[in-house]
């Protein structure tokens, strides 16, 4: 056990939380304006195929950072589209893209390669850097909801779009460069994943995260700095996890498997109740409805 | 309902295609009932027509061989009804929790629960040497009752607590597949095996049904679409899971409790899945190992989307999309395609069902 809990696994924690915690920061930002993105596990799966690729490709993993950065914002665009100026349900939606996601990488990963050649690894990038870019998009995050206009026009938007509305700021427009931001976020947090601490790209290599992702948002009441440590929690188990499938400890090592959702589970159950939800979370906003 | 639950009312702007199945038939309503799911089958079929030019092959001869792996190869069709079931009776009951508005997503969890539950208790010593039938209709129950177990944790945590029931589900989905792992390598493990599985299901595998030469779970599949037809349209519980879904303010005004009829639902998801979790094992794989969980409880959420969320409608998008992946199986094979088509043709349908229903809702906003 005193192996298990032990400053390795902590870094590995780490490791594993910060692309979670990059998916999460997009998804509370999405869910501020109102939009419930529950693309976010597709979204992160793009981000990492194209992370992997782009990396593959030119041989610099900073570059599929960006390549995965960008893919997010391009499926948020068609998401955002989706379900602020059609106003499709964003449920359906979000998870129509989640399950799109898993079988477009998959055809997409599989006509890049031979079958039967196995994929090569990647190079990865060190986690000091990755733990900085984290914390700066976690600054980025916070100033802009705590000290910009803009951030406030977001807010409010989530809240009380007909406010915003009157106020001459358009509500779709907001939702939809939010979503489109958000989206980003979450593609980084695929390609960090991909580029960080696995090094390589398998069929649904995300496994959920996404949608722990979502679950810390919820359990960090819709704010910046409790999401992130929230996903340190995550990685930590997920770490621990990994590591006890290795040792021998008389407790079978699916408990260990099935933790890190079950921790997020509870989290999310425990601070849930008392957190604030954006008030329009979810709902579609058109002039004649509102 | 507090946290993320989505207000069911008033989100997507009637853009979601969830509609109660109305008496009489509007031209317009029809329009969109078939049109829809049609037109996307079309148009993703000629998006796949592309993307197989791509790869270097005729689409019209790979439709054409797609075709005859279902209707011309021995045991297409066959295949066909069998793929399908696990798809109709998990389709059916997340049709039913859609239009309630209840989003979960957890089915592949309560499957998997459900199989584990069934064999474990048919392969009990004692319980092992059961009359065949016998044994059927425990599993049916013990399957249904584990998988309805299962889903109604969603239940509880959101009327307790007002956890995200989309969120929920899927993570419980994760330690449903731990606990089947568990289960084949410790639990319920075949000794004889090498690897992990289950024993074999023995005399609770279900009979081949003579004529349709599919197993009886196809059949059982068969009678749940009307039987839940009719609960749907002519009993109370029906008509409040369909109110739960358009305005659940109505069922608190009649002092109809919002999270019964929630638990009803939720129940109901569970143990259809569960359900087809032991038809699977009974009729298809015999015993439970590794790669057991391949993903039936997802590709349903997309039968009962293309289905829009009418039984029937579930019924026929089960054969069609398992018709499609037989009949692609065969093709693929044939013309050395990835095997991962099938799975980005199912994709672009439900694209294309999305964004139509989508367009059709803002068209319906800006009529007067």
């Amino acid at each position: 056990m005193d192996a298990v809990l032990s400053i390795d696994t902590l870094a590995a924690g780490l490791r594993l939380a910060l692309p979670v915690a990059l998916a999460a920061l997009g998804a509370l930002l999405c869910e501020r304006s109102g939009v419930l993105n529950l693309g976010l596990e597709g979204l992160m799966l793009c981000g990492a195929l194209a992370g992997y690729l782009v990396t593959d490709s030119t041989g610099s993993p900073w570059v599929g950072l960006f390549a995965g950065l960008v893919i997010g914002g391009l499926c948020g665009a068609l998401l955002g589209g989706a379900v602020v100026y059609l106003a499709a349900n964003q449920v359906v939606a979000g998870l129509a893209f989640s399950l799109i996601a898993v079988s477009a990488t998959t055809y997409v990963y599989e006509g890049s390669y031979d079958i039967g050649q196995s994929p090569p690894r990647i190079e990865r990038i060190s986690m000091p850097p990755l733990v900085i870019l984290t914390l700066v998009v976690l600054g980025i995050v916070v100033v802009l909801l705590r000290s910009t206009l803009s951030g406030l026009v977001l807010t409010a938007t989530g809240e009380s779009p007909v406010a915003v509305d009157a106020l001459g700021y358009s509500v779709q427009r907001t939702r939809f460069f939010t979503t489109i931001g958000g989206s980003a976020l979450a593609g980084l947090g695929g390609a960090v994943l991909v580029c960080g601490p696995l090094g390589l790209f398998i069929q649904n290599v995300t496994a959920g995260r996404g949608w722990v992702a979502l679950a810390l948002v919820v359990f960090a009441g819709w704010k910046p700095v409790p999401c992130v440590v929230g996903a340190f929690l995550f990685g930590v188990c997920d770490a621990a996890q990994l590591r006890i499938q290795g040792t021998d400890t008389g407790v079978p090592y699916e408990v260990f498997l099935a933790l890190p959702y079950v921790v997020t589970l509870v989290a999310m159950v425990v601070r849930g109740r008392r957190s604030r939800t954006p008030a329009t979370l979810g709902v579609a906003f058109h002039r004649s409805t509102a | 309902m507090s946290a993320v639950t989505v207000d069911p009312g008033t989100s997507g702007a009637g853009g979601s295609g969830v509609e109660v199945a109305a008496g009489g038939v509007d031209r317009r309503r029809l329009v969109s009932t078939i049109g829809v799911p049609a037109g996307a089958v079309l148009a993703s079929l000629l998006v796949g027509a592309v993307l197989i030019a791509l790869e270097g092959s005729n689409p019209l001869a790979v439709y054409a061989e797609v075709f005859r792996g279902v209707f011309v190869e021995n045991r297409g069709l066959r295949n066909t009804a069998i793929g399908a079931t696990p798809l109709v009776l998990m389709g059916c009951g997340l049709a039913i929790a859609y239009r309630s508005s209840l989003y979960t997503i957890g089915a592949e969890g309560q499957y998997v629960i459900g199989a584990v539950a069934a064999t474990a208790w048919a392969t009990a010593g004692g319980v092992r040497d059961l009359p065949s039938p016998l044994l059927i209709v425990g599993c049916l129950v013990i399957a249904a009752i584990a998988g309805s177990a299962w889903s109604c944790i969603s239940a509880a945590l959101n009327t307790r607590f007002g956890t995200n029931i989309v969120i929920s589900s899927l993570l419980l989905t994760y330690v449903g597949i731990a606990i089947m792992q568990w289960a084949i390598r410790v639990g319920i493990r075949d000794p004889e095996s090498f690897i992990p599985a289950s024993r074999m299901i023995g005399d609770a595998a279900l009979p081949i049904v003579p004529g349709l030469n599919t197993h009886l779970g196809f059949v059982i599949a068969l009678i749940v679409v009307p039987v839940l037809s009719v609960v749907m349209s002519r009993t109370r519980f029906g008509y409040r899971a369909d109110v739960l879904g358009h305005n659940p303010n109505a069922l608190g005004a009649n002092e109809v409790r919002e999270s019964r009829v929630m638990f009803g639902v939720l129940g109901l998801v569970g143990a259809l899945a569960g359900i087809a979790g032991y038809i699977q094992v009974a009729g298809v794989t015999q015993r439970i190992n590794a790669e057991f969980s391949v993903g039936y409880g997802y590709t349903a959420i997309l039968v009962a989307l293309l289905g829009r969320m009418n039984l029937v409608g579930v019924l026929l998008a089960g054969l069609g999309l398992s018709g499609l992946t037989i009949g692609l199986d065969v093709a693929e094979r044939t013309y050395d395609l990835p095997s991962s088509l099938t799975g980005l043709l199912q994709a672009l349908i439900i694209i294309f069902v999305v964004l139509a229903d989508a367009i059709a809702g803002r068209i319906e906003l800006r009529r007067p």
